[in-house]
């Protein structure tokens, strides 16, 4: 089965749905991975479902995604299935990547879902060249990818603006700016106000949202990638925080992050910032949450049931 | 395009013009992208294509290595083929983490959803008197990254016909231009469009009996210019131009050790890890037995101006490795020739 883009017009529910699905898609994933079911590491958006679902939610289905290593949250707004999505993180041969992947690597060029990249910035360039595509096509369509506080810090990322503002090429630039760069706080890293004010001074439009506020995120989206299909591409910053460690090896809270800070974000969690916007009664939200739950153990099962790439797979797609 | 038969005398980068006009004449798909291409300043390679093609195909770039490069592997696996051109090695570096870490790996991470017909067009070895930066030579590394095809086209013909090759594949390929041969000449026949698309072969491009070559780029020049020196002394030696260091054709290698039973392998990068150790492997593990000699450069940056010459292979230095080859054995098996200097090989 594959899921549709959260997109066109989502109700509130459907956005509280596919919140959902990323949230205990990540939970399921984190516990395979302590089964130790699933190999390398982990990196959970939980905590950030608002972003990937604010702005998925408000483009289009033809509509490009880039994203990078914290990245099935993205992958899962932007429709890619479920249980091919866990079978890669299985490393499974049913998995979006045929299992080569991982993680950190999935891409589903059917969805639209054209990679997420380990490499912090180095997927923001190969967005001016889908949206470079797209304008030679005489397509509509916008590439938007997204990018950490982290991905601040990349030359490339400046460099990627001012091309895609002298080519007015369809891009939409994506902070999601979680606070910290593993564990380096963002203030101690970036210097001046900020990335929103970086990309103004290329000439980009530029929005700075709360990004615990899945109706904002997708309002504001609505706003640059209009303004992007006409030549004029955006940055949009994200304010939001991850609830988990940076991967599996690090603690939620007790290093570089007080209990009282990682508290006061829980105290803004997207789903529940959502259910209190749209009067979303407690018994829709179990509902949601439950239905989440079958389509993620589904996932888990379709995984487990699915074998490792053999050589012959391995050895496919280097030569000829 | 011109009469495909028509036999013109032209140098290496208008081969590569022609080889891009052809090419782009051919498929509206590919996009040049770089510094100064619209002007083809500095050697001449894309002039007169952006009047052809306007600038929409014809993009210059502002120096901005790492953007242009990713923007060309984006652009590449969605349906735009893309042509990079760097015009000297040290610039490539700032574009690497877009070739190595994304345009050579996205086909295989992704399954085979992606393909990624990126030519990354860059100057290699020496130009004269530009120093150590300009004049590197990164074969082996190049040749190292899973994922790429590596040219090292060595006259007019080869660049044109490489090129198109390269210009036809769905995956990666760096191009390495020796920049001493930009202004070579040679007679050029261009083909037509839909020539096959199967891997170039190596070519024995001079047969000989007692020695083999085994070079690429501006090095068949010198191993040319060493054989014709040694056939006044009664020694032939055959040159096997490589033309491919990615994938590389070890038959041939393996074909013309056997026939000869020795074997110069020349490079532009230093001996420590450089193209000439894989050359010269590929020669004990193929062809076991036959007498081995590597020639590169010396393991120092490139020096400012003509000083250049002590670091690089040059025909002289060729023409006495081949000698060395010939001469007395030494102390037997296993001796390998470096530079000109008898050394045990390592085993």
């Amino acid at each position: 089965m594959n899921a549709a883009p959260i997109g066109g017009a989502p109700t509130p529910a459907e956005l509280y749905a596919r919140m959902a699905l990323i949230r205990d898609f990540e939970r399921a994933a984190y516990r395979a991975y302590e089964r130790n079911e699933l190999q390398g590491t982990i990196h959970a958006s939980i905590g950030q479902e608002g972003v990937a679902v604010g702005v998925v939610a408000a483009l289009r289905a033809a509509d490009k995604l880039l994203s990078h290593h914290r990245g099935h949250g993205h992958a899962l707004a932007k429709g890619v299935d479920p249980s091919r999505l866990m079978a890669e993180l299985f490393g499974r041969v049913d998995g979006v990547c045929g299992g080569k992947g991982g993680s950190m690597h999935i891409t589903d060029v059917g969805c639209g879902f054209l990679g997420s990249l380990a490499v912090v910035g180095s997927s923001i360039p190969l967005a001016l060249g889908v949206a470079l595509s797209a304008q030679r096509a005489g397509e509509e369509t916008v590439c938007a990818v997204f990018f950490g506080d982290g991905g601040v810090g990349q030359g490339v990322l400046y460099e990627s603006m001012n091309l895609a503002a002298i080519w007015r090429l369809p891009v939409l630039f994506v902070c999601e700016n979680n606070a910290y760069a593993i564990t380096t706080p963002a203030a101690h890293t970036t210097a001046g106000p900020g990335i929103e004010e970086r990309a103004r001074a290329f000439g980009l439009a530029a929005l700075r949202v709360d990004g615990q506020d899945v109706e904002q995120v997708a309002g504001a989206t609505r706003t640059l990638a209009a303004q992007a299909r006409a030549g004029q591409p955006g940055l949009l910053e994200c304010l939001t925080y991850r609830f988990l460690g940076h991967s599996r090896s690090d603690p939620p809270h007790g290093r570089y992050r007080s209990r009282e800070e990682v508290e006061r974000w829980q105290g803004r969690d997207p789903l529940a910032v959502l259910a209190a916007q749209a009067e979303l009664s407690a018994e829709a939200c179990a509902q949601l949450e439950a239905a989440a739950q079958a389509r993620v153990q589904e996932a888990v099962e379709f995984a487990r049931a699915s074998p490792r790439p053999d050589l012959h797979v391995l050895a496919q797609d280097v030569w000829g | 395009m011109s009469d495909p038969e028509a036999q013109l005398q032209v140098t290496y980068a208008e081969a590569i013009r022609c080889a891009l006009q052809d090419a782009m004449d051919a498929d509206p798909a590919i996009v040049l992208l770089g510094q100064d291409i619209a002007a083809g300043f500095p050697f001449g390679a894309t002039r007169e294509l952006a009047a052809r093609y306007g600038a929409e195909r014809v993009r210059d770039t502002p120096i901005s290595e790492a953007a242009s490069m990713g923007c060309a592997v984006g652009a590449a696996m969605t349906g735009t083929r893309t042509v990079v051109e760097v015009d000297f090695a040290g610039f490539l570096l700032l574009g690497l983490d877009q070739l190595v870490n994304n345009a050579a790996k996205l086909r295989y991470m992704s399954g085979g959803q992606l393909r990624v017909p990126l030519l990354v067009r860059v100057g290699q070895g020496p130009l004269g008197a530009f120093a150590a930066q300009h004049s590197q030579s990164q074969h082996a590394w190049l040749a190292s990254v899973p994922g790429l095809a590596l040219c090292a086209p060595s006259d007019p013909q080869d660049a044109y016909e490489l090129l198109r090759w390269g210009l036809r594949r769905q995956d990666p390929v760096v191009f390495a231009e020796d920049m001493r041969l930009y202004r070579a000449r040679g007679e050029l026949v261009r083909e037509p469009a839909d020539s096959a698309a199967e891997i170039p072969r190596a070519r024995v491009v001079r047969p000989g009996r007692d020695a083999s070559a085994v070079c690429f780029g501006f090095g068949r020049t010198l191993a040319l210019a060493a054989a014709q020196a040694l056939a006044g002394e009664g020694v032939e030696l055959e040159v096997l131009d490589l033309r491919l260091l990615a994938p590389l054709d070890g038959e041939a290698i393996a074909r013309s050790a056997r026939h000869t039973g020795r074997v110069l392998c020349l490079g532009d990068d230093p001996l420590l890890g450089g193209i000439t150790a894989t050359l010269a492997a590929t020669v004990h593990e193929q062809a076991p037995g036959a007498r081995v000699g590597r020639l590169g450069a010396r393991h120092w940056p490139t020096p400012f101006g003509s000083a250049e010459a002590y670091v690089y292979p040059s025909a002289e230095s060729v023409a006495s490795a081949v000698r060395r080859l010939l001469g007395a054995p030494g102390e037997g098996a296993g001796e390998e020739i470096v530079n000109g200097e008898f050394r045990m090989a390592a085993s």
